[in-house]
């Protein structure tokens, strides 16, 4: 497994923990975590637990499912700069109440999609590279 | 599987062996090695399994048969240990382990559980007071608990590392499902604590999923 799509995968639970950790703080005192706690919360289970997971996880698969080596492996790798610039500024822009780091990580984390996407519709492809047997 | 055949230099008998032998190896992908007991090491392997005649035919160091086989006799001694290869394959194929065929089926249930949400109340994510209990069912039920099942099967094969099973994945389970449970009574009936109680359950399963998971993924590092 690529280094890369490991970092994804660890990374992704890091966010696992991260972002329960801060939900468990809130239900016990809500006064504890300043911002718009319950936001960052789901966009940090969401976007960093869940996506990363995903990514790491069909970074590896769907290339070798698809029957086509990975289209490009430094947009995964900016994929994964993209992902992880942009969700800490918009859970920072949330806690802090600044929109313009929400915007700013949004924007980011998009890129990261479209690179991922992008990235799997050049992979994977509509026909397979099998020939038909005679 | 590996194959010893003891030899001696001056038996006329071990060359036809070695031949068989050699060619069964060859076919069924064997490691196959030749030991004369006019050496040390064939001496002192003879002295410790009281060979009596040569040639003496070791199986995965067992003493298996003495004498010439033929080609048939050859594939009958190594039935048992193909067999036993074979189902050990089985172990390491791509059906699920008993743990997180679990996860996979729990997860339907508690998918069809937060399901319940849009006839209760007629929207997935309505603005009631229920709406985190049937997010939760669907996030930390359904979505986790898939998670849970896909990544623990698919990740140690995919990096060829093992990964920490047993009690542990018992453990993360029962956590899991003490969080959702209690997460989703707690807000359905108003109890605050219960709600903690499920959130911590349901923290502690994922960093017992991080801890069998991360030497899978950093084995040296681990």
């Amino acid at each position: 497994m690529h280094k890369r799509n490991r970092l994804f995968v660890s990374i992704a639970l890091v966010y696992g923990l991260l972002g329960g950790l801060i939900a468990i703080v809130r239900l016990i005192d809500p006064s504890l975590i300043p911002g718009n706690v319950p936001r960052a919360h789901g966009h940090i289970m969401l976007l960093g637990f869940i996506l990363m997971m995903i990514y790491g996880i069909a970074l590896h698969v769907l290339p070798r499912f698809g029957g086509f080596p990975l289209y490009s492996e430094p947009m995964a790798d900016w994929q994964l700069y993209c992902a992880n610039a942009g969700l800490p500024l918009m859970i920072a822009g949330w806690l802090g109440w600044r929109d313009m780091l929400v915007m700013a990580g949004g924007v980011l984390t998009y890129g990261a999609i479209v690179l991922f996407g992008l990235n799997m519709i050049l992979t994977v492809r509509t026909k397979s590279r099998t020939l038909p047997v005679q | 599987m590996k194959i010893e055949l003891i030899v001696s230099g001056c038996c006329p008998f071990c060359l036809e062996a070695e031949k068989v032998w050699r060619a069964a190896a060859a076919d069924h992908g064997c490691e196959f090695s030749v030991m004369d007991i006019s050496r040390a090491e064939g001496a002192a392997l003879a002295q410790r399994l009281k060979l009596q005649t040569v040639p003496a035919l070791l199986i995965d160091g067992t003493l298996r048969a003495v004498g010439v086989q033929t080609p048939e006799e050859a594939l009958t001694l190594l039935q048992p240990q193909r067999q036993e290869a074979h189902d050990r394959m089985q172990q390491m194929g791509l059906g699920f382990s008993p743990d997180n065929r679990w996860f996979i089926l729990a997860a339907q249930a508690y998918l069809m559980l937060a399901g319940l949400g849009l006839l209760m109340n007629g929207s997935f994510l309505s603005d009631d007071a229920a709406r985190p209990a049937f997010l939760h069912l669907f996030t930390l039920g359904f979505m986790l608990f898939m998670i849970y099942g896909l990544a623990s099967h698919m990740l140690p094969r995919f990096t060829g590392n093992p990964i920490r099973e047993g009690a542990w994945s018992w453990l993360q389970m029962g956590l899991a499902h003490g969080g959702v449970i209690g997460y989703a009574v707690g807000y359905l009936a108003g109890w605050p604590t219960l709600i903690v109680v499920g959130a911590v359950l349901a923290w502690l399963s994922l960093a017992v999923f991080a801890y069998r998971v991360w030497p899978v993924l950093w084995p040296t590092a681990s």
